[in-house]
């Protein structure tokens, strides 16, 4: 997962290396779905977190569809 | 995932919190006042877990995600200490573990120029115009956790 100046440098990026896109979101979206995943992290009583409840923090980021199905 | 793993687990990361880096085996094993050969099973659990990850044929951490071990070209400044992250979403996961604002020094993938973000109270101040690309659909993330 990286960053890029703009769609002409992720279209160039994609290109020189061969690749196919997968998805494309922006910082901002990023630093709402990380502050959302990593939150509970460091909690002192972390458990691991289901599937569904991963799935459901996508979701609720309106991040859905075949390419962020964790199964 | 037993008390004891979860155990070993929650003294990484306090330890990667407290001095910027985890413990090795050896360390861990002397803080919990555990065997060696016990505590390096729980860490190879917790790889196969996803809840570290080992460098490849070793017990020495490379992830506690989202902090990471090894260089990449993810850099943030959070909590009064300077951090790497694995990739463009872990960067900015460790103001949001840390529960503080931070500043994210990266880089464009395409061209190399350097780019800075900034997270304030949460929000990200500075950045929102960048873009973040996931080449890897969400089921296969753990396929290559070092490419994703």
């Amino acid at each position: 997962m990286v960053y890029l100046r703009s769609e002409e440098h992720l279209a160039r990026w994609l290109d020189a290396n061969g690749w196919e896109p997968g998805t494309t979101i922006t910082a901002s979206q990023t630093n709402d779905l990380a502050r959302a995943w990593w939150w509970t992290r460091l909690d002192p009583g972390w458990r691991p977190r289901a599937a569904d409840e991963s799935q459901a923090i996508l979701e609720g980021l309106g991040l859905t569809g075949e390419f962020w199905a964790l199964r | 995932m037993d008390a004891f793993d979860l155990d070993v687990r929650r003294h990484v990361y306090f330890s990667v919190v407290a001095n910027g880096r985890p413990p090795t085996v050896t360390e861990a094993a002397d803080a919990l006042a555990r065997g060696e050969e016990e505590v390096a099973g729980a860490y190879r659990r917790l790889h196969d877990a996803h809840a570290l990850v080992l460098f490849p044929g070793t017990t020495d951490v490379w992830m506690a995600n989202p902090f990471c071990f090894a260089p990449t070209p993810h850099r943030v400044t959070a909590g009064g200490r300077s951090w790497t992250g694995t990739c463009a979403w872990d960067v900015l996961g460790i103001p949001g573990a840390l529960h503080a604002d931070g500043l994210v020094e990266s880089e464009c993938a395409c061209c190399g120029e350097a780019l800075e973000l900034e997270v304030v109270g949460g929000e990200l101040a500075r950045g929102r115009e960048l873009l973040v690309h996931i080449l890897v659909p969400a089921r296969r993330w753990w396929d290559d956790i070092g490419f994703t």
